[in-house]
């Protein structure tokens, strides 16, 4: 501040050597400039997602996925393989199918929701509130597992019957109840909770004449644990997708399942379940936003590479049932109809 | 009472030591066991964590045996050697070892940003728009001295808000721009040079020297833009690993030879570690001993996600943490400081107004105690469903988790503001200072590494914050880095999470660990910066 005074002749020229270096500096500059293309300029600029980009293809943008744990595994796998070739940011996460519904697709925050089971009418209500309409596309089946732990050498295989007896409200309290050779201890439930689609699938076919599981089990939406809970206690039970009992076969044992008295006890397997031999195979599906079909080009061709890798292995190296050729089919033509071009 | 018996039977006090030392006594073994207690407990599990990260056990007893007579013998030898000398070389060879392994750290982290957030004409459209605001701010108060505080604030003002972004837009459509690395030697290279000129001036006292220094850097720094692009360093590469790492290194070797002329011998330390490593590396792969199978490796940090866990990686959500952490300071930092400081020096104290503002504060405390998912629920209200933000991308994350830890911010800059002595505060107005320059001037500057103190223990909470995410919807899987902070975003801690919920069991024990390892180191090395600065307040106040 003190040297203010000293400005003369001294700051002028000091101002004109800068001017002066700085014109020589920007002239030697000028011969060593790229040209980028001002169009990638404006991309970052505008700080939105969805132009400029001009990577491997010629898509961008975002796909977001959100819905069921159990088809959580199949999507991640999409995202991954279809990244490779496409530049778009596929985002998968898991918030069980209820969840999913709920919080994220209805209110038109997502523009892919996994369920394990098909959608409900009050989701349904809950969507069309919000000018969301779902498409429904059945990607794969699943053989959903009930496991017991290793050293419960009693019990091989169970019905429908046996199963609803155990899970139902006021049901079975020991495992003598169901029959009485088995120990008379009580039973240590594991299972997932309500706003998994695994949970809603037990209730409305296996539990058939109650519209609720007791509630003196252990809820959880992170399958693990339950297999966890298994391992721990001799007299525990628990269910959940085959693609969890696939990884730990040697931890729990899986129960065969006969749909009734007469019925013949079948294990859960990819096989049984694809020849419909298992009784507990279930759909698993997804739900994309017909806006986000129509409107949002990446979330088409990713629909579309998605329904085709389906019926392929990386479905049944997850541990789930691929969709058949003619599902396959009967889905891309379900699809089409919602081509913008 | 006891002193008072012991004297009336004529003994002094502390002369029958037993009676009087043992509750005492008692009461430290205790203290010390909770503290022992607590460390072990911290210290075993994360020694669990990393040796599921690291897999000691799946390597070679060969390659231990190599690294320990390369690496860890003359290393440990050396710093046994420097340590006996006693006169200070231990901590000379230690930050000869720690500046440069910082810097490389930060270079690299630079470089992560401008590979994959930044691009190189936005960066450049910002210090050109930079330039010409700080222009315009010097220009101004070169031509008109006198002028009142109002007019300097409005011409601040109009030339941050106003010209420096119309600057930007208009600076990132030019059809061209000088090369990448030009734009970061005269960016980083350049400024590097300037700060460590000015540097050496001042340790000098020696304006000469000090740009003879600055000119020394520059000129290794454009020289080394020559070496071969086929060695692997770029021009890019070496710019900004050169400013970050090889000058603050080149800097503490010349301080430390000009200091101690005698014998520099800490400053070979850094030589004997790398040697030992590049040694021990060349044997290795002669000898053919197998290191470790380690779930934390190179390229568990530069891979996104994947369901195979032998390639899942954790870059975008490292990425998109740091993002987060950004958006945090940003938000959360000036917002606590503000409030701390009107809370404890503008606030009335009594009054109806008084008992308001003791009501608020008793609030502000209550609110730090507030669970972090009713936090997460409060952003997904506030930012998505009220305010119309995307969800789950960085600037909701950010601020969610900046609203987290803003009562924490808040309580502990008051308690820094608060301990400022009142002696301090009645000086300056007894200099005739304003209410608002003994604040700027004396309050503000005593009170900041206090201040420093509290925010980096907030912000080590804020980067493993997975409630807050989950609830505003940061996905499970992001295999790209968000490119800008409204983008789709996923964070460390959510990423562990998500695979801790995978069916595999190599990705709930070994990927996961490594993932944790990453956290904690990411969290400390942000911890060990914070604590370098606030420390270098504390030695100026």
């Amino acid at each position: 501040m003190t040297q203010q005074t000293s400005k003369g002749t001294d700051g002028v020229s000091r101002r004109k050597f800068l001017v002066g270096a700085g014109t020589a500096g920007v002239v030697g500059i000028a011969g060593c400039t790229t040209n980028p293309g001002a169009s990638s300029g404006n991309s970052g600029g505008n700080g939105s997602s969805d132009n400029g980009n001009s990577g491997s293809g010629d898509l961008s943008g975002e796909v977001i996925i959100k819905g069921s744990s159990t088809v959580y595994p199949v999507s991640e796998a999409m995202a991954e393989e279809f990244m490779k070739e496409h530049d778009v940011n596929v985002s998968v996460d898991s918030t069980g199918s209820g969840g999913g519904f709920q919080n994220h697709f209805c209110p038109g925050n997502a523009d892919i929701n996994g369920a394990s089971r098909p959608i409900k009418d009050s989701e349904k209500q809950l969507c069309s509130e919000n000018g969301v309409k779902p498409v429904e596309f059945q990607v794969a089946s699943d053989a959903l597992t009930v496991a017991v732990n290793n050293n419960a050498d009693w019990v091989d295989c169970l019905s429908f019957e046996q199963l609803s007896q155990i899970w139902r409200p006021d049901g079975a309290q020991k495992w003598s109840d169901i029959n009485s050779e088995w120990p008379d201890k009580e039973f240590e439930l594991y299972g997932p909770a309500s706003s998994s689609g695994t949970f809603d699938w037990f209730i409305d076919n296996v539990i058939q004449d109650a519209d609720a599981i007791r509630d003196d089990y252990e809820p959880t939406e992170d399958d693990n644990r339950i297999i966890q809970g298994i391992e721990g206690s001799k007299y525990a039970m628990g269910f959940f997708g085959y693609a969890y009992y696939e990884e730990n076969k040697n931890n729990v044992k899986a129960v065969q399942i006969k749909e009734n008295a007469d019925g013949s006890c079948t294990e859960p397997s990819i096989e049984n379940a694809k020849n419909g031999d298992y009784p507990m195979a279930r759909p698993l599906f997804i739900y994309a936003a017909q806006s986000s079909l129509e409107e949002k080009e990446q979330v088409y061709a990713f629909m579309e590479y998605y329904l085709k890798q389906a019926e392929t292995d990386i479905v049944s190296r997850i541990g789930y049932v691929p969709s058949s050729a003619e599902l396959r089919d009967e889905n891309l033509s379900k699809l089409e109809q919602y081509s913008s071009n | 009472m006891a002193a008072e018996q012991e004297g009336a039977t004529g003994g002094w006090f502390g002369e029958s030591e037993h009676i009087s030392r043992l509750p005492g006594k008692v009461f430290a073994a205790v203290c010390l066991s909770a503290t022992l207690f607590g460390i072990v407990m911290v210290a075993g599990l994360l020694v669990y964590v990393t040796k599921d990260a690291i897999r000691p056990f799946t390597a070679n007893p060969g390659w231990f045996l190599v690294f320990f007579l390369t690496l860890v013998l003359p290393s440990v030898a050396a710093l046994g050697y420097y340590s006996r000398r006693g006169d200070g070389e231990a901590t000379v060879a230690l930050t000869a070892l720690g500046i440069p392994f910082f810097g490389l750290l930060l270079g690299s982290g630079v470089l992560l940003l401008f590979i994959d957030v930044l691009s190189v004409v936005e960066w450049f459209a910002f210090v050109v728009a930079a330039v010409v605001a700080g222009g315009v701010i010097v220009g101004h108060r070169r031509l008109r001295a006198g002028a009142s505080f109002v007019e300097e604030f409005v011409v601040g003002a109009a030339s941050l808000v106003v010209l420096a972004p119309l600057t930007f837009e208009f600076v990132s459509t030019f059809p061209t721009v000088p090369q990448a690395w030009l734009i970061y030697l005269f960016t980083f290279g350049l400024s590097g040079a300037v700060v460590g000129g000015l540097i050496v001036a001042r340790r000098r006292n020696d304006q000469r020297a000090g740009a003879i220094a600055a000119g020394a850097l520059f000129a290794v720094v454009t020289a080394g833009v020559f070496i071969d692009p086929s060695t692997g360093i770029t021009p890019q590469i070496w710019v900004i690993l050169f400013t970050f790492a090889g000058m603050p290194t080149a800097l503490y070797v010349e301080a430390v030879v000009r200091s101690r002329q005698r014998r520099p011998l800490g400053l070979l330390f850094p030589l004997i570690v790398v040697a030992g490593m590049l040694l021990g590396a060349v044997l290795v792969d002669l000898l053919g001993f197998a290191g470790p199978e380690a779930w934390l490796d190179f390229q568990f940090l530069t891979n996104a996600n994947s369901r195979f866990p032998e390639e899942a990686g954790i870059y975008p959500a490292l990425i998109g943490s740091v993002m987060m952490m950004v958006v945090v300071a940003v938000s959360s930092f000036p917002i606590g400081v503000g409030a701390a400081l009107y809370l404890e020096e503008y606030a009335p104290n009594d009054g109806p107004l008084g008992v308001l503002v003791r009501f608020i504060e008793i609030n502000i405390s209550n609110l730090a105690g507030v669970p972090s998912v009713v936090y997460g629920l409060l952003g997904l209200a506030l930012f998505v469903n009220w305010l119309n933000f995307a969800s789950g991308i960085v600037v909701v994350g950010g601020m969610t988790v900046g609203l987290l830890i803003l009562p924490i911010i808040i309580i502990s800059a008051q308690e820094a503001i608060r301990a400022v002595p009142s002696s301090l505060r009645q000086a300056s107005y007894g200099m005739g200072a304003t209410r608002w320059q003994t604040i700027r001037r004396v309050v503000l500057p005593e009170a900041l590494p206090g201040i420093l103190t509290g925010s980096i223990l907030a912000f080590g909470r804020a980067i493993g914050e997975t409630a807050p995410l989950l609830m505003i919807g940061a996905a499970a899987s992001v295999f790209q880095p968000p490119d800008g902070f409204f983008d789709i975003f996923s964070a460390m801690p959510r990423q562990i999470y998500a695979w801790v919920g995978q069916p595999a069991y190599e990705f709930q024990y070994g990927v996961m660990a490594a993932g944790v390892v990453t956290l904690i180191t990411v969290m400390l090395s942000m911890n060990a910066a914070a604590i370098l600065i606030r420390n270098k307040y504390q030695r100026r106040s």
